[in-house]
C-alpha cells in the first residue's frame, strides 16, 4: 500500500523523476496518479493539512492510517531528530553501564535532582524505555519502508527500461542529428553503444518512429536497500551480544593469578543466555607489569608504554604460554578477549600486631586518582590483638617534599615510592554483612591513633613511610613496615558473539552507502523518426534520476559517436529543432523552476 | 625518537603558512569589497538568447538552455545549469580581479606551507601527524584548504568559496597554533595502533569536508534570502555569489560524497573500540556524539528527499550537524570526559 514512491533515497531529483514515462513504467497502482498531483511529494505521507485531523474510522482503518503515519518520511525524520536528541543525556550525565562510581557521586552531590533524573533513566539512557521506544519505532518504520521497495526494486530489476517519451526535446538534455542511413541501422548502432555503456535496454516503436530506451544505475537503489537492510543486521548483532556475551573485569597484582570463573571476577556482567558453565576455563598468571612515560617537556608523565607480562594456560592443563598483553593487543582464547585495561601500584607492606604476630604480610590495591599516580587506598587488619587495625592513605610514585606543604607526587613512575598513612584503632566494621569497599575504611567504630612524627613534621598526623621503614603505633599496639611497590594490571575479559555479524552488516552499510550516494541512476532515449524528405532525425536525450546527475556528457557522446557512424546529412532546418517555447520567462528560482517545468510538461505519447 | 629539529621546522611552516593564509584572506576580502556588478551572467545569458525561442531562459536564476551545433552536425540542447554562466564574486572589477588573483596565489603558498608544515611534524614523530588536538586541527584545516584547491586546480569557478574557506582555515590553525599547541612527542599506549591512521584519517577527511560543505550552506541562506529580496544592504555582495541553486548542490554534494566516509570512520573507530577496550559500541561521549552527528547528517540527506524539508530547512539541518562536528571535536574533548581524553587534548 505504501510502495511505489522512494521514500529514503535523498535527492531523488523530482522533476527529472517524474516524467510522464516514469509512472506508466513503475509505479504502478493508484499512488502514481496521486504522485503526479502532488507534485514533489516523494513521502507517502498524506499532506499535511490532511494528516492533522485523523479519520474518524473503523480500528483496521486507524491501525492503516497508523502505519502509513510511520512508514512515512516526516515520522522518519521526527524519529531521527528524536533519538539524536535523546542521546545527549547520556553523553553529559554519568551513566552507571559506563562507571557506575560516578553515578554514586552525582547523587551525592545533587540530593534533590538526582532520585528525579534516575525515575526519568536518565543514569540508563541507552537501556531506558524511551531510548528504546525511539529507535524500536525508527527500525519498524525503516521495515515498512524497505519491504514495498525491496519488491518495487525487484519488479524494476526484472522489468524493462520504461518506453521513450514522444517528444525528447523537453529532456534536461537532448542532441539530435539528421541522416540518411537507415533507420533500422541508425537504432541498432544506438542499441550497439547504449548496451556497450551496459546500460539496459529496450526497443520499441510507435506513432513517432522507433527508439531505444536505455537505464542505467539500478545499483543505487541496491545500495540504498543494502544499507538499510545493514542496520537491521546491526540491531541483530547488538542483541545476539546482549543476550548471549558476557563481559568482566579483574584486577590482578604481579605474582597472582586469575582463572575465568564466575568466582574469579570482581564484576562480571553476563547475558540472559549465557551460564557460568560458558565461561572458558582459561587462567592468566601477570608475571609482571611495566609502564613507561614521558620523562620531559610539555607531556612529561604521559604514559608511552604498558606491557603485561602473563603466562596464561587456556586450559588449566595445557601448557603456559608467555604472553605480553598491551593496550590494543589482546589475547584471545576461544573467541573470548583479555584485555588490558588500566593499571595501579600495590604498596607491599607487613603488619604486626601487639601481641608480635604478623597479621597481615602482602600487596594492597590502591587506586590512582590523579595524572602522578597519587594513589588512594587502605590497609584492613581486623583481627589484630588487642584492637583491629586500619589505615588509610595514599601512595605517591615519586614523591617529593616541599617545605610547608604536603608532599606530593610529581611523577606517575615509582620513582620514590611514600606511603602516607592515617592510623585507626578499633572495629572495622566488617561483618555488618554490607559489603564494604576495599579502598575506604569504615573508621565510624574506630579511633585515630597519635602517630605524630616530631623529626618530619610534615606528615602531620600521619605515617610518613619510604620503602623498607617501618613505623611503631603507640600504646603497643603493633607495627607497619613498607616493604616494597608492587603494580597491578586490570583485565578486561569480553566475549561478545554478535561480532561478526556486526562487522559484517557494517561493511555492508559502507558500500551500500558508497552505491546509494555514489551511483547515479539516469535514462537514455534515442528516437529515430522520418523526416519525409528521405532522411531521418535522430534524437538522443537522457534523463537524471538523481539529483544532479543529467548525463549531459554521455548523451552528446553518444550523438557524436553516433553522427560519426552514421553520415549525417545536412541540417535542415525543421521548426521543431528549436527549443521549446514553453517555459516561463519570469521564472524566480530553480526550486519553482523544478516544479514549473514538471507541470508544463505534457504526457504526451510513449503508450509502452 | 623524536627528530627535535624537524618538529621545530614543521613550527615555522605552520606560523608561515598562517601568515601566508591572512594575505589570502584580506586579499579575498579586497575582493569581495571591490568587486563589482558582473556583466559575465547577462553576457552568457545573451549568447543563448541569440536564438530568439530562447527568450524564457533566466540566466540569473541558474538554470540555463543553451543550443550549440559541434563540427559534426550534432546540436546539442541542454537545460541543466551552467557553471560558467555563474557570476564571480570580482565582477567587472580590475582591482577585485587582481586582489583576487593574488589571494589565490596565497592561498597556494599557504597551503604548500601547511601541508610542509604537517608532513613535517609526521617525518619528526614517526606516525600519522593527527594524533592529539593540536595535530588534528592542523589536519583538518590542510584537509579542507586541499578540498578548496583542488577545486581551483580543477578550473572551476570556485573562488567565491576563497573567502569563507580561508576564515575557517585561519581560524582553525591559530586556534591550534595558539590554544592546541603541543610539542611533537611519542604516543600514549591507547594510540599505538594502525587504526590511527585509518580511523583518525577518515575523521580528519570528513571534518574538513563537512566544514566545506557547512560553507556552501551558510552562502545558500545568505543567498537564498537575497533572492527573495530580504537582506537588500548585503545584495551587492551576494548578486556576485553563485545562484541558491548551485550553492545548495554544491553543499548537496560534499555532503553526500563524504558521508559515507564518515560513516566509515565511526566503524573503525568500533573496530579499534573492540580492539582496545572489548566493546564495539560503548556511548562514551565521543561515539555517542560521533552517533548524533551520523544521525543528524543521515536527516540530511533524507530531509532532501521529502516534501516540505527540501531548501532551507534541509539548509538548517546540514547547519545544526555541523554544529555537532564542532562539539564533538572542542565540547567532548574538552568539557567531557571519556576514553577521547588524550595527552594534549
Amino acid at each position: 500500500m505504501t510502495a511505489g514512491i522512494p521514500r529514503f533515497t535523498e535527492a531523488e531529483s523530482v522533476t527529472e523523476q517524474q516524467t510522464d514515462t516514469d509512472q506508466q513504467a513503475e509505479a504502478p497502482g493508484p499512488e502514481s496518479a496521486a504522485d503526479f498531483e502532488g507534485g514533489d511529494r516523494l513521502s507517502t505521507a498524506p499532506r499535511p493539512e490532511s494528516s492533522l485531523a485523523v479519520p474518524r474510522l473503523g480500528t483496521w482503518e486507524l491501525l492503516r492510517w497508523m502505519w502509513r503515519q510511520l512508514t512515512s518520511m516526516r515520522i522518519a525524520l521526527t524519529l531521527l531528530f528524536l533519538l539524536s536528541v535523546a542521546a545527549i543525556p547520556g553523553s553529559l550525565l554519568p551513566q552507571r553501564e559506563i562507571d557506575p562510581s560516578k553515578v554514586l557521586q552525582f547523587y551525592l552531590a545533587h540530593k534533590t535532582w538526582a532520585p528525579i533524573l534516575d525515575k526519568l533513566q536518565l543514569f540508563d539512557v541507552f537501556e531506558s524505555v524511551w531510548f528504546g521506544a525511539i529507535y524500536c519505532l525508527l527500525f519498524i518504520s525503516l521495515v515498512g519502508c524497505i519491504l514495498p521497495r525491496s519488491l518495487a526494486h525487484f519488479r524494476a530489476m526484472r522489468g524493462r527500461p520504461p518506453a521513450a517519451p514522444r517528444n525528447l526535446k523537453r529532456l534536461p538534455v537532448h542532441a539530435s542529428f539528421r541522416t540518411a542511413a537507415p533507420a533500422e541501422q541508425a537504432l541498432a548502432a544506438a542499441q550497439k553503444r547504449l548496451k556497450g555503456r551496459r546500460f539496459r535496454t529496450v526497443t520499441g516503436a510507435d506513432a513517432g518512429g522507433t527508439w531505444v530506451s536505455a537505464e542505467k544505475g539500478y545499483l543505487r537503489e541496491t545500495g540504498n536497500l543494502i544499507f538499510h537492510l545493514a542496520l537491521l543486521g546491526i540491531l541483530v548483532a547488538v542483541a545476539i551480544g546482549h543476550f548471549f556475551g558476557f563481559k568482566g573485569a579483574r584486577l590482578v597484582t604481579e605474582g597472582n593469578q586469575f582463572c575465568d570463573t564466575v568466582a574469579g571476577y570482581d564484576n562480571l556482567t553476563m547475558g540472559q543466555l549465557v551460564g557460568p558453565e560458558d565461561l572458558p576455563p582459561f587462567c592468566i598468571h601477570l608475571d609482571k607489569f611495566t609502564a613507561s612515560y614521558q620523562d620531559s617537556g610539555d607531556q612529561m608523565g604521559q604514559p608511552r608504554t604498558f606491557d603485561a607480562y602473563t603466562t596464561y594456560y587456556a586450559t588449566p592443563t595445557s601448557k603456559p604460554k608467555k604472553v605480553d598483553v598491551r593496550v590494543n593487543d589482546p589475547i584471545t582464547v576461544n573467541g573470548t578477549n583479555v584485555f588490558l585495561e588500566g593499571h595501579g601500584y600495590a604498596p607491599v607492606v607487613t603488619v604486626k600486631d601487639g601481641t608480635g604476630q604478623v597479621v597481615y604480610d602482602g600487596p594492597v590495591t590502591f587506586l590512582g586518582i590523579d595524572a602522578n599516580f597519587t594513589s588512594s587506598g587502605s590497609i584492613k587488619v581486623p583481627d589484630a590483638k588487642p584492637k583491629g587495625l586500619g589505615f588509610q592513605g595514599y601512595l605517591l610514585p615519586t614523591a617529593v617534599t616541599v617545605p610547608g606543604s604536603m608532599p606530593a607526587s610529581v611523577f606517575p613512575a615509582a620513582q620514590n615510592p611514600v606511603l602516607i598513612l592515617a592510623a585507626y584503632a578499633g572495629d572495622l566494621s566488617m561483618d555488618a554483612g554490607e559489603s564494604q569497599s576495599v579502598y575506604t575504611l569504615d573508621t565510624s567504630h574506630m579511633t585515630r591513633l597519635q602517630v605524630k612524627d616530631k623529626t618530619n613534621p610534615a606528615g602531620g598526623n600521619a605515617l610518613m613511610l619510604s620503602v623498607g621503614q617501618s613505623a611503631t603505633l603507640p600504646s603497643g599496639l603493633g607495627s607497619i613496615t613498607f616493604d616494597g611497590v608492587k603494580q597491578w594490571a586490570q583485565f578486561n575479559i569480553a566475549y561478545d558473539p554478535g561480532q561478526p555479524i556486526a562487522l559484517g552488516s557494517a561493511a555492508f552499510a559502507v558500500l551500500g552507502l558508497v552505491g546509494s550516494l555514489g551511483i547515479r541512476r539516469r535514462r537514455i532515449w534515442v528516437r529515430v523518426s522520418e523526416q519525409g524528405d528521405g532522411t531521418r532525425l535522430i534524437e538522443v536525450a537522457g534523463l537524471a534520476r538523481t539529483e544532479g546527475a543529467t548525463p549531459t556528457t554521455e548523451v552528446t557522446e553518444a550523438a557524436e559517436t553516433l553522427a560519426a557512424q552514421l553520415t549525417v546529412a545536412p541540417s535542415g532546418s525543421a521548426p521543431e529543432e528549436r527549443v521549446p517555447e514553453e517555459r516561463d520567462p519570469a521564472e524566480p528560482g530553480p526550486a519553482e523552476n523544478d516544479k514549473q517545468q514538471r507541470k508544463s510538461t505534457p504526457r504526451t505519447g510513449a503508450s509502452a | 625518537m623524536i627528530n627535535e629539529n624537524l618538529a621545530h621546522y614543521s613550527n615555522l611552516f605552520i606560523a608561515l603558512a598562517l601568515v601566508a593564509y591572512a594575505f589570502a584572506f584580506f586579499a579575498y576580502c579586497a575582493e569581495w569589497a571591490f568587486g563589482s556588478r558582473s556583466r559575465i551572467g547577462a553576457k552568457a545569458g545573451a549568447v543563448g538568447r541569440s536564438d530568439a525561442a530562447v527568450a524564457g531562459a533566466s540566466a540569473a536564476a541558474g538554470e540555463h538552455t543553451t543550443v550549440s551545433v559541434g563540427s559534426s552536425g550534432v546540436s546539442v540542447l541542454t537545460r541543466t545549469a551552467q557553471e560558467e554562466a555563474e557570476p564571480t564574486i570580482a565582477g567587472d572589477s580590475v582591482r577585485a580581479e587582481i586582489g583576487g588573483r593574488f589571494a589565490v596565489l596565497a592561498t597556494f603558498i599557504g597551503f604548500g606551507l601547511h601541508a610542509a608544515g604537517v608532513v613535517s611534524r609526521g617525518l619528526a614523530v614517526h606516525r600519522v601527524p593527527w594524533a592529539n588536538m593540536y595535530e588534528f586541527s592542523c589536519a583538518a584545516a590542510l584537509a579542507m584548504a586541499f578540498a578548496y584547491v583542488v577545486l581551483l586546480t580543477t578550473g572551476r569557478k570556485v573562488r567565491w568559496l576563497g573567502l569563507p574557506v580561508t576564515f575557517i582555515v585561519l581560524l582553525t590553525l591559530g586556534l591550534a597554533y595558539t590554544v592546541l599547541y603541543t610539542d611533537a612527542e611519542e604516543l600514549v599506549p591507547a594510540l599505538h595502533s594502525y587504526w590511527l591512521y585509518i580511523h583518525v584519517t577518515a575523521a580528519v577527511l570528513s571534518t574538513g569536508a563537512f566544514g566545506v560543505a557547512t560553507v556552501a550552506t551558510m552562502l545558500y541562506m545568505l543567498k537564498a534570502a537575497a533572492e527573495e529580496g530580504k537582506l537588500p544592504r548585503l545584495h551587492g555582495v551576494l548578486e556576485r555569489v553563485p545562484s541558491s541553486g548551485m550553492l545548495d548542490r554544491t553543499a548537496y554534494r560534499v555532503i553526500a560524497f563524504i558521508f559515507p566516509l564518515w560513516t566509515f570512520a565511526v566503524i573503525a573507530g568500533a573496530i579499534w573500540a573492540e580492539k582496545a577496550w572489548g566493546r564495539y559500541w560503548g556511548w562514551d561521549p565521543k561515539e555517542t556524539w560521533s552517533f548524533i552527528v551520523w544521525v543528524i547528517y543521515a536527516a540530511y540527506l533524507h530531509a532532501r528527499a521529502t516534501h516540505g524539508w527540501k531548501g532551507r530547512a534541509a539548509a538548517w539541518i546540514a547547519l545544526l550537524a555541523f554544529l555537532c562536528v564542532m562539539f564533538n571535536y572542542f565540547g567532548v574533548n574538552t568539557l567531557l570526559t571519556g576514553h577521547h581524553s588524550y595527552a594534549g587534548l
